[in-house]
């Protein structure tokens, strides 16, 4: 069939991208270093850059991707369960609430672990989903949801959070840094352990929503519909929304907001392979990934200083997210 | 034996009851027609037979088992449903609309086994969109599109099929097409079909009985020769008819009579 074989192709190129998006991670930063220096730590266990190419360059770039693989799949999953190619974790307010809920937990000193759950991303899962739940309700009208009411609540929900998040910043008065960090994005403190903070959950929740797949196709034409083609509606609704929060909550929890992604990934993706998310959560994740790996890329290497991450992903996506406005019919 | 019997079914919305008191039964092999003016709970009534609505009371029965608790999976596999054209966001293909219909029939990871294959082309036969296999569905006429539905409700392959004003939005030509359709599914595939629909002398030759709602309540029932009186339109619909003889059909068939300037 022709759109297999188109795939397959995308699939190349993406990977393709994504080896030469690590290589160019590792050998590109402050210290300089060339394709010997890794060729020696890989070959000879030449310990020398180990630091530089593992702690720092390798966890840098693995977490990169796997927030931007995280926040697309959240994204493609919030636009089939809002019907809706608009929606995404920054859209509806997820990000800003669950970084909210990040910040809050370090401002109270809580710094717990409870059976593996970091306290922190338990709260910015907790005010997530609540965020979300509450946009969900104002949203909704007969089991239909207007576009104009879900980005409007979506956005003022996601201001508040925000302005909640600058408030709990201001009382300490030392962070500037901070702030910039959670309202703007950075993998600045990137290391192992908030790799270990995101990849279970990437990965548990990338396998429900493949498991999924097929009933989300049938809940973007309704609920009604969905059901009476045999769609378990109620309970495969609460489990998206479950699993789309936790995505974005612990992506929030390690860089912060990084916008748009989430929102763009997904919708290009459904440009070139259409809507079967069988497919839509694959080539999202992974397209999401190669695109904040290198906007990552970007912003330690554009300028002398670190840029926050979100500037970038916000001057490419804002536009475009405008343009998709325009084109509603 | 398809049958499914309703006894005192109430329901509606958030804000109450739409529907009051509704007992009747839909008969193997039938084809029963809903009729009554806009608000008068068609469309409710179709989805309240499926089980969608929450606020409901009564009692519902396919073949002898409760609808309310019955899984969606399993009543999928009793009743299709054709709902009203609407517009969508996501570009589907025509193939992968109609797939859809064979949800219950495939397991959660599985892709098309030759049953589906054979399925979908039955059907795809049978609503003559062959050609149309590969277009996105926005890309559609009303008609194609309304085909699409009917195409993607027969994949389900159950024994009942409920459609809500199938002919909406569509010329005269695709009307008649469509009802031609119907009545092809009715007596090859022995479908009992339950519609809602506008246009009363569209489905009169269709139509084993009609029913008349107003007012969430039945007010007739039965055959469109006993029911399609002059006095019967002029109380469910408010307007007034003569009736007359189809030429063709030689059944009952209504003459609107346009309305003198009312004095005020």
């Amino acid at each position: 069939m022709k759109s297999r074989t188109k795939k397959l192709r995308l699939l190349l190129v993406l990977l393709i991208l994504l080896v030469a998006g690590f290589l160019i991670s590792l050998l590109e930063g402050p210290v300089e270093t060339n394709f010997n220096d890794l060729w020696n730590l890989i070959i000879n266990n030449d310990s020398t850059f180990r630091t530089i190419f593992i702690d720092l360059r390798l966890s840098r770039a693995l977490l990169a991707f796997l927030v931007g693989a995280s926040l697309s799949l959240s994204g493609a999953i919030l636009q089939g369960y809002f019907q809706n190619p608009m929606a995404g974790p920054f859209v509806v307010g997820v990000s800003s609430g669950a970084s909210f809920g990040a910040v809050l937990c370090i401002y109270l000193g809580l710094n717990i672990r409870i059976i593996g759950f970091s306290l922190q991303s338990i709260f910015a899962f907790a005010s997530g989903f609540a965020i979300v739940s509450l946009v969900y309700l104002l949203s909704q009208r007969k089991g239909v949801f207007k576009v104009e009411t879900l980005l409007l609540t979506g956005i003022a929900a996601g201001a508040l959070a925000s302005a909640l998040t600058s408030f709990l910043i201001f009382l300490k008065a030392d962070s500037f840094e901070q702030a910039v960090f959670w309202l703007l994005g950075s993998f600045a403190l990137s290391d192992w352990n908030q790799i270990t903070a995101v990849a279970p959950y990437f990965f548990l929740c990338f396998i429900i929503a493949q498991w999924l797949a097929k009933d989300m196709n049938l809940l973007v034409l309704g609920d009604d519909v969905a059901q009476s083609l045999g769609c378990p509606v109620n309970s495969v609704r609460k489990i998206f929304l479950v699993i789309s929060t936790f995505l974005a909550a612990s992506s929030v929890s390690v860089s912060g907001i990084i916008g748009f992604v989430g929102l763009i990934v997904p919708h290009g993706i459904r440009i070139l392979i259409g809507p079967d998310h069988r497919h839509l959560f694959l080539f999202s994740s992974l397209t999401g990934g190669i695109v904040l790996l290198y906007s990552d890329l970007l912003a330690r290497t554009l300028l002398q200083g670190e840029l926050p991450i979100g500037i970038i992903t916000a001057i490419v996506g804002a536009p475009f997210f405008i343009y998709l406005l325009s084109q509603r019919r | 034996m398809a049958l499914i019997e309703v006894k005192d079914l109430s329901a509606g919305y958030e804000n109450g009851y739409v529907l009051e008191n509704i007992s009747f039964s839909l008969k193997d092999g039938e084809f029963l027609s809903i009729l009554g003016r806009n608000g008068s709970g068609k469309s409710t009534l179709i989805k309240a037979l499926q089980g969608l609505l929450k606020n409901a009371s009564g009692q519902i029965t396919v073949d002898g088992e409760d609808i309310f608790s019955l899984k969606a999976r399993q009543l999928a596999k009793k009743i299709a449903y054709v709902p009203q054209i609407f517009s969508f966001s996501f570009e589907f293909s025509v193939m992968e609309t109609i797939l859809m219909g064979r949800y219950i029939h495939q397991g959660r990871l599985e892709s098309i086994s030759s049953s589906d294959s054979r399925m979908v082309e039955e059907v795809m036969s049978l609503t003559q969109i062959d050609h149309l296999k590969d277009k996105k569905i926005a890309h559609l006429s009303g008609g194609e599109r309304q085909r699409v539905f009917i195409a993607r409700a027969l994949a389900q392959d159950t024994p009942f099929l409920f459609l809500d004003e199938p002919s909406s939005h569509l010329d005269i030509s695709y009307q008649v097409e469509i009802y031609q359709i119907l009545k092809r599914l009715q007596e090859e595939k022995g479908k009992t079909i339950l519609s809602t629909e506008h246009n009363i002398n569209l489905v009169i030759p269709y139509s084993q009985r009609l029913m008349f709602l107003k007012e969430g309540k039945i007010r007739a029932l039965g055959e469109p020769e006993k029911l399609v009186t002059k006095e019967n339109i002029k109380e469910v619909f408010d307007a007034d008819v003569e009736i007359r003889e189809n030429i063709h059909s030689k059944l009952p068939e209504i003459s609107l009579i346009p309305k003198e300037g009312e004095k005020s």
